[in-house]
């Protein structure tokens, strides 16, 4: 090792590297070795077991877990799109409002400060088809007289899922979008204004190419843990009924410590890993792009 | 009707459909958190009644008295999950936090190569999911008897947040000017001094929110602490929420009371940092 000099960054970035190799990389190398085996948690032996792919052949034919691999995509490809317009709404209203403008962005951001964990259960508490306030709220207006069945209907229940995952994030969109708006100088649309624009136009070849790196932003870190999802669907249905919300996840969790097949759910946790990566890079590159495309500097 | 008065009704009636727009969106934002307060509040029974009683008729703190008087009456040792949720996240925050810092300053003031490769590798890192990650944490955590113990749950919880503090502590140091460092190292100060007296001081604000947003994280995680706590001495707050429901049955009032204690601290912590978490993330983000 001698007139080997580590470089400042280097250093200062060690620590880090040294505790995401041990918790993350490690671990993961770990998993993706037993997910070649049929390691059991009852059959510690059966870690030394070496069965190639066979795991993962095995997945491919089975039907429950595509089903649940594309509840999952379908599940982000609505929530992530709903919230990014919801929150663009609602950024635009607030940045409207003239008077209370610091209270209305604290209430905004009053959804971030829930955990997943308390998200769902407090839509399990609210669609609850006997004591729900949904349900309370419908029978009472009259709209309809039967208790709607919100979390043990298949359909229903996704619905209600999705809900709750887009009123728990809308939030971060919202004040990342209210961010770019306020930070974007006011001048543009004037003159777009004075050019004879409509309120469309300028919003649509103005304000959206500005504030679109802010929204990238926003994407960027929820799908650092689209996975919070895992939370919520455990506490409102637990994957029911009969598997109908079952998401990759959860998936996961239950061949893994309810069912014992470790070997199968590291397999399965690998494709969860690919599909998170494949956000994150996907929402950089983005990122990145429309970063170039206004070549701002602020 | 003349052109002015009917462009002037125009405007005040877009005024109040904006208004009304404004205020239905708001109630869909606070009203679940607000019925969870209100029913922690309410008696049982009322919370079951039907046909639905929307006026509390009387309110009352038993909840909070039953969950604070320990197992037996209240059902579930709710002290000792706070007493955890609170060593695990602020330990875990610290060494996160400090561990960001070197790593935000590295990526703030040091060029190096594939310097955004590496910081994209730190990011992926966040993105396993907790419960994928869980696996081979509980296994390794069965082998090395951590399992079920504050230490592995800190450990975790530091792997999990130093990616986004570095994200987010970049940009702070990011916003403080180069050349205040330099023109103090000018005047003799060594690199290290210039940062703690310079850099850091400046950086201090953002670099606090960035450690109540990790504290945040750990105090809300639940996948990973569902699967590596087993008993009373590791539990969290939030996997002790499921003590509330049995196979069939949910004590919601006891639930929702649990909910507004867990939410308190979290609630008040935000309000502190919002605005410079907001500034962090843009700029440490945009320049990527």
């Amino acid at each position: 090792m001698k007139g080997f000099k580590p470089s400042a960054p280097f250093l200062l970035l060690l620590p880090a590297m040294i505790v995401l190799a041990a918790v993350v990389v490690v671990p993961l190398l770990l998993s993706l070795y037993s997910s070649f085996t049929p390691f059991r948690l009852t059959k510690p032996e059966t870690f030394y077991v070496f069965i190639g792919i066979r795991n993962y052949l095995s997945i491919l034919s089975n039907t429950d877990f595509w089903w649940a691999f594309g509840r999952t995509v379908l599940l982000l490809t609505i929530a992530l799109n709903l919230e990014m317009l919801l929150g663009l709404g609602l950024a635009m209203l607030v940045e409207k409002a003239t008077r209370g403008q610091r209270i209305l962005r604290t209430l905004m951001m009053f959804p971030m400060m829930f955990s997943p964990i308390l998200v769902g259960f407090q839509f399990k508490f609210m669609f609850n088809d006997n004591i729900g306030l949904v349900n309370n709220a419908l029978q009472s207006l009259g709209i309809t007289q039967d208790a709607i069945p919100w979390l043990i209907q298949g359909h229903l229940a996704f619905i209600a899922i999705s809900i709750a995952e887009i009123w728990s994030s809308t939030a971060i969109f919202a004040i990342l979008i209210l961010a770019g708006l306020l930070a974007m100088p006011k001048e543009p649309i004037e003159a777009a204004r004075v050019d004879g624009c409509t309120p469309w136009q300028t919003f649509r070849y103005v304000t959206w190419p500005f504030v679109m790196p802010f929204a990238y932003i926003a994407m960027t870190i929820r799908s650092l843990d689209v996975a919070r999802a895992y939370d919520i669907v455990k506490i409102m249905t637990d994957g029911g009924p009969a598997g109908r919300t079952e998401l990759l996840w959860t998936l996961v969790a239950r061949t893994a410590y309810s069912d014992g097949r470790m070997g199968m759910a590291n397999a399965m946790a690998y494709f969860s890993i690919l599909l998170s990566i494949a956000f994150t890079v996907y929402f950089f590159n983005k990122l990145a792009a429309a970063r170039t495309q206004i070549g701002a500097e602020w | 009707m003349d052109e002015n008065s009917s462009a002037r009704l125009k405007r005040r009636l877009l005024g109040i459909i904006y208004r009304i727009g404004l205020f239905l969106a708001m109630l869909t934002i606070c009203l679940p958190g607000l019925w969870i307060v209100i029913s922690s509040l309410r008696p049982t029974v009322e919370i079951m009644a039907k046909p639905p009683v929307w006026v509390p008729q009387e309110i009352s703190l038993d909840a909070y008295v039953a969950m604070f008087s320990g197992i037996g009456k209240g059902g579930i040792p709710v002290i000792e999950y706070f007493r955890n949720s609170l060593i695990i996240s602020v330990t875990s925050t610290i060494i996160a936090v400090a561990i960001g810092m070197a790593g935000g300053y590295a990526f703030a003031r040091y060029r190096f190569r594939g310097k955004s490769s590496v910081f994209l590798g730190l990011m992926l890192t966040r993105t396993v999911p907790g419960i994928a990650l869980s696996l081979p944490l509980f296994f390794l955590y069965v082998r090395l008897g951590i399992i079920d113990t504050h230490f592995g749950l800190i450990l975790a919880y530091v792997a999990l947040n130093v990616p986004f503090t570095i994200w987010l502590i970049d940009g702070f140091f990011r916003q403080v000017p180069k050349d205040l460092a330099e023109a103090a190292q000018i005047d003799g100060c060594t690199r290290w001094q210039a940062f703690w007296q310079v850099e850091f001081p400046l950086a201090g604000p953002g670099i606090a929110s960035a450690a109540i947003f990790a504290f945040l994280t750990c105090w809300n995680e639940f996948a990973l602490a569902s699967q590596l706590t087993r008993s009373v001495s590791a539990k969290t707050l939030p996997v002790g929420l499921l003590d509330y429901t049995a196979e069939f049955t949910i004590d919601w009032r006891g639930m929702c009371a649990l909910a507004v204690v867990m939410i308190i601290p979290a609630l008040t912590l935000t309000y502190i940092v919002q605005k410079h978490l907001v500034g962090g993330l843009t700029s440490g983000a945009v320049k990527g």
